[in-house]
């Protein structure tokens, strides 16, 4: 029976755990794992074949679908007002891998996620600021998100995220619309996310310039998820899933 | 166009200018009956619209065909019926709603749900999955990802509503049965313009159905411009 769950201890390290996790569509069955830490100040590489699982994972992260089996709970995450669920949805931000922007302008996006914010009015007005200029939006502020290219939109996408500071954030293969100058961008400000302690899950099927900063992968291999430490400078083409700490390998 | 017709124009238009107590009587129980049904139809019809879209229970099928039949059944029927349920031996006899402007409400009620439950679960069926789950994950709560959801398709939406209360403003089986065509009580443009001209008043009519062909001008022109506006999406 597949449940979500939240525990909300403030102090610990935001972070959401997946235990005895088996995901099925129908009859086939996509992947298992006995136990995912998904956690603050680790950044992790999410790894493995196109249609292994990757963004189904990630969804099943962000509280969007339920396992076929397994709990996914998050712990150190503030408590709700009573008036609203405890879900597991909004504590890990997941950003699609095509980003979906409101309809309205570079502005009104940038800005959706702040009435939901209880921070200081202020701060936020200066940390949009900061996000205008380190995704190179200011020129777009006032265009429709709909008419910006693919690479513009990713960048608004994670500017987003940005001003939101996340304890948690998830990216979908963020690089496959970028070009150079796009994926630069999006590497500070990914760096910037890192040095706050910002959980990161970034899938991607290759490597790229955003997988450099992952610390730990994941990897999704013949309907499993393995997960394991990184050495810094690696490279990820080579990543090494180390044995000593792999966690709970089952087989589909 | 002879001079007959000229002259009828030139009457209807008079009959409107002037501020005509029996013509802008009959224009304000059509537009408040309506208004009134559409009021009371439009947030029970399209949540049920977005559970139906969104959701999936025993039934779904079933309902989702019923409401698709109760489109196309005649607003005649629907008067027929709405008259049994408020006659003095129906079960709703004691309302005593037969020939007042209730009545015709409840029967405005029953052709205009259907009609928003269904172009409103269409709306929420082409929606992006994706504006839900980016409102959500952006740590809105449900209600505020439903009215995310709800901004994004405005323009069908609006349609729907459009589509709903065209539908109603314009029926006369129903008013006819249910309102009785009273003067000053239950006489609405419909009605109105029936009688007029089968009493060969037709300046009256022409009046009524001027406000009629005005109003669908600017619904469908403030429709149109929305729909300009919105821009097909992409990835």
């Amino acid at each position: 029976m597949a449940t979500f769950n939240t525990t909300t201890d403030t102090r610990a390290k935001a972070k959401i755990i997946a235990r005895n996790l088996e995901m099925r569509f129908e009859n086939k069955h996509l992947f298992s794992a006995d136990e995912l830490v998904f956690e603050q100040n680790h950044v992790i590489h999410l790894q493995g074949d196109n249609g292994c699982g990757k963004t189904t994972l990630m969804k099943l992260l962000a509280g969007f679908i339920q396992p076929t089996a397994g709990t996914i709970q998050a712990q150190g995450f503030s408590v709700a007002p009573w008036w609203r669920s405890n879900s597991i949805t909004g504590k890990a931000i997941y950003l699609h891998q095509h980003p979906y922007l409101f309809e309205g302008s570079v502005m009104y996006n940038l800005t959706y996620p702040l009435r939901f914010l209880s921070t200081d009015k202020q701060l936020l007005k200066a940390r949009i600021e900061q996000a205008i200029d380190k995704a190179q939006l200011r020129h777009l502020l006032t265009q429709a998100a709909s008419s910006l290219s693919g690479g513009e939109k990713q960048r608004l996408a994670i500017a987003r995220a940005w001003v939101i500071q996340p304890k948690l954030l998830m990216l979908d293969e963020p690089t496959s619309n970028m070009d150079k100058h796009s994926q630069h961008l999006v590497l500070q400000m990914i760096a910037d996310l890192k040095q706050q302690g910002t959980g990161m899950l970034i899938s991607s099927h290759q490597t790229c310039m955003l997988t450099k900063v992952c610390d730990h992968a994941w990897l999704i291999c013949d309907k499993t998820i393995t997960s394991g430490n990184i050495s810094a400078n690696q490279d990820m083409a080579n990543a090494h899933i180390d044995v000593s700490t792999r966690l709970n390998v089952s087989i589909g | 166009m002879n001079e007959g017709w000229l002259a009828l124009i030139q009457q209807a238009l008079s009959l409107l200018f002037s501020l005509d107590p029996e013509v802008w009587s009959i224009i304000s129980v059509s537009f408040s009956v309506s208004f009134a049904a559409l009021a009371i139809t439009l947030l029970p019809s399209m949540v049920l619209g977005f559970l139906l879209a969104f959701t999936r229970f025993p039934g779904r099928w079933l309902v989702t065909n019923l409401i698709q039949t109760l489109q196309s059944i005649p607003t005649v029927v629907i008067g027929l019926l709405v008259y049994l349920l408020l006659t003095r031996m129906g079960p709703l006899g004691d309302l005593k709603w037969l020939f007042t402007q209730k009545g015709m409400i409840l029967g405005q009620m029953l052709i205009c749900a259907p009609v928003l439950v269904a172009m409103s679960q269409a709306a929420f069926t082409s929606v992006d999955r994706r504006a839900w789950e980016t409102s959500r994950t952006l740590g809105a709560p449900a209600l505020s990802a439903i009215w995310a959801v709800c901004r994004e398709l405005k323009v069908p939406l609006l349609l729907a509503i459009v589509a709903a209360f065209s539908r109603i403003l314009t029926e006369i089986g129903c008013s006819m049965m249910v309102g009785g065509n009273i003067a000053g009580v239950t006489r609405n443009i419909p009605t109105a313009i029936a009688l007029e001209t089968s009493k060969g008043d037709f300046a009256q009519a022409i009046a009524l159905g001027l406000v009629l062909l005005v109003l669908a001008l600017i619904l469908n022109f403030a429709l149109g411009t929305l729909r300009g506006k919105a821009e097909p999406r992409s990835h």
